[in-house]
């Protein structure tokens, strides 16, 4: 169609929904002139769960869990925000036991999940070595949150008002001794994405963004930190028992993808340092606080930083038993649109990893979607239809 | 470093001009309540002292109180926030607009990334942004009738899981 117009080769490269590099379903349309990218587009919602609605359906207590599985990866801090927000609401504050161990999760989370991205993302840079082994060391991190709380995903550790899983010195020695693997692992790591000298090629200059440009486009989280756009809600607005245990805020200057590895590497080793000292100093108190039974009428915001940048929720109670609305603004949903400016300009076989580099996590911003009841058309299933042909099929 | 208060104060000097209302319902939080028309100024007046960021868009539906059971109330507003953060002050800038003349002016000219934000109040709030650059779907299946807003009050799904588990 531009053929004749602009004279030159131009083409439209659909990639997705399923697995478009990622194990997540998007889709993304990339104009192309030959090798270049000059075009980009998102459209997003292929797992879409309808859960904003939903909250407005369910309990207090109900919405926490909820909330929770809102995001595989990052279960912990959405129930964080979530209880934290409530707990306003309702005027009590976590004891500070609690509190620490709401830190403990989320950094043990944050390990975990910088971890699983530095394997995906080599992964898509044709590093399956690479992605291989900090999968497996992942496992260390996985198996302590296993320790604390008997699950690797939804640990399912905040209470309304507190935690539920306490830490006993032995399980802190426990994961003392895993962190000192995990410290000497990504120093490895961090020499070989500093000097291996193909992946430099792969990322070195690759989608850089500057500071002004990450803040134009609202990029959060390590992808706005990587481009020296300092700020990091730990920081900013300590939650959960960061005023004690406060964490050192890494950035970098370059803005490429480069940089995006060594702040996500850095800032994991950050992670390991703060749990240390929240270890040496535990606070002393009661796991639970008394919550009212009626959450009062009022609206609040909160706000945590989620291992992909700030998460924030919008909470508002009409003082029933039930929310009035929830809003909650994944971190990924802001770095899409450093994703599509960064790519014009590129090559196509830089897709992959541009797209991995913000470290995008669709389930978180694909809430929303609802099984449809269609009844000219039966080929959309209802959930109850699934259900009743599960049974009938293993009957 | 300012302190928190001198930084929401900062705001509220910026914004008073254009504010209907204002209040401090947490220490940390300015709620401005704007008039439709004062929207784009009270934005840009905070964009050009590089007052923070956007974080996010949020709708709430305000229907109006059931006149009769069953009976879906006609009447009704829309509001939204525009949720403004500096560290860890955050400023909401508050707009209500009724049902029948749901329309907003597009914030993008001023913030390009407010895009994704302005889609998702127009696919699930029913809200007519007005020169917004992207108006296609962004979440909603391509299949989801028109004029159907999911996160309004008066939209219950109607397929609901109605075996095992309650309320589910």
């Amino acid at each position: 169609m531009t053929l004749e117009k602009h004279g030159e080769n131009r083409f439209v490269v659909p990639i997705g929904p399923q697995h478009p590099a990622l194990k997540e379903p998007g889709h993304f349309e990339f104009v192309v002139d030959g090798e270049i990218v000059t075009g980009a587009s998102v459209r997003l919602g292929y797992v879409h769960r309808g859960i904003e609605k939903g909250a407005e359906d369910r309990t207090w207590t109900q919405n926490l869990y909820l909330m929770e599985r809102i995001c595989g990866i990052c279960s912990h801090i959405h129930a964080t925000a979530f209880v934290q927000g409530v707990e306003k609401l309702a005027g009590v504050e976590a004891p500070p036991r609690a509190r620490a161990i709401r830190e403990i999760f989320a950094e043990l989370e944050r390990i975990h999940s910088h971890m699983l991205w530095l394997g995906v993302a080599a992964h898509e840079g044709g590093f399956d070595a690479l992605f291989m082994y900090s999968w497996r060391d992942r496992e260390v991190v996985m198996d302590m949150l296993e320790m604390l709380s008997g699950n690797r995903v939804h640990y399912s550790a905040n209470l309304i008002g507190g935690v539920k899983y306490d830490l006993t010195p032995d399980m802190m020695d426990k994961i003392r001794e895993g962190l000192n693997y995990l410290e000497e692992r990504l120093a490895h790591y961090l020499d070989v994405v500093n000097n291996d000298e193909t992946f430099i090629g792969r990322t070195r200059g690759i989608g850089t963004m500057t500071r002004e440009q990450a803040q134009l486009l609202g990029a959060v989280g390590p992808t706005a930190r990587a481009s020296n756009f300092a700020y990091d809600v730990r920081v900013d607005a300590p939650y959960a028992a960061y005023a004690e245990f406060p964490v050192e805020m890494v950035v970098a200057q370059e803005g490429d993808l480069h940089a995006r590895f060594v702040v996500r590497i850095l800032e994991t080793m950050e992670s390991i340092r703060v749990l240390r000292r929240i270890f040496e100093n535990m606070p002393e108190s009661e796991l639970v606080t008394r919550v009212p039974r009626r959450i009062p009428a009022g609206e609040t915001i909160s706000r945590v930083e989620a291992p992909r940048g700030e998460l924030f929720y919008f909470i508002a109670s009409g003082g029933g038993e039930k929310p009035e609305r929830v809003k909650v603004r994944t971190p990924s949903l802001c770095n899409w649109g450093t994703v599509i400016t960064l790519a014009v300009g590129h090559k196509l076989a830089d897709m992959p990893m541009i797209l991995a580099g913000i470290d995008p996590c669709f389930s978180c911003n694909d809430r929303l979607v609802m099984v449809k009841r269609n009844r000219q058309d039966p080929q959309v299933w209802t959930w109850a239809d699934l259900r009743n042909y599960g049974i009938e099929y293993y009957r | 470093m300012s302190t928190l208060e001198e930084i929401l104060q900062k705001a509220e000097n910026l914004l008073q001009p254009y504010a209907q209302s204002s209040s401090r319902p947490e220490t940390n939080r300015l709620d401005v309540y704007l008039a439709r028309e004062n929207l784009i100024p009270a934005i840009k007046v905070l964009v050009e002292a590089r007052w923070g960021y956007l974080s996010t868009i949020t709708g709430i539906d305000r229907p109006a109180a059931a006149v009769e059971e069953g009976q879906s109330p006609e009447e009704g507003e829309i509001e939204v926030l525009y949720s403004f953060c500096s560290g860890a002050a955050i400023v909401n800038l508050r707009v209500r607009v009724p049902y029948a003349d749901a329309v907003l002016p597009s914030i993008c000219p001023l913030i390009p990334s407010a895009t994704l934000g302005e889609r998702e109040l127009m696919e699930m709030f029913g809200v007519k942004v007005e020169g917004t650059p992207d108006t296609s779907r962004l979440i909603l299946a391509d299949s989801w009738p028109e004029g159907v807003y999911p996160l309004r009050k008066s939209f219950v799904p109607a397929a609901r899981f109605s075996g095992g588990a309650e309320g589910g």
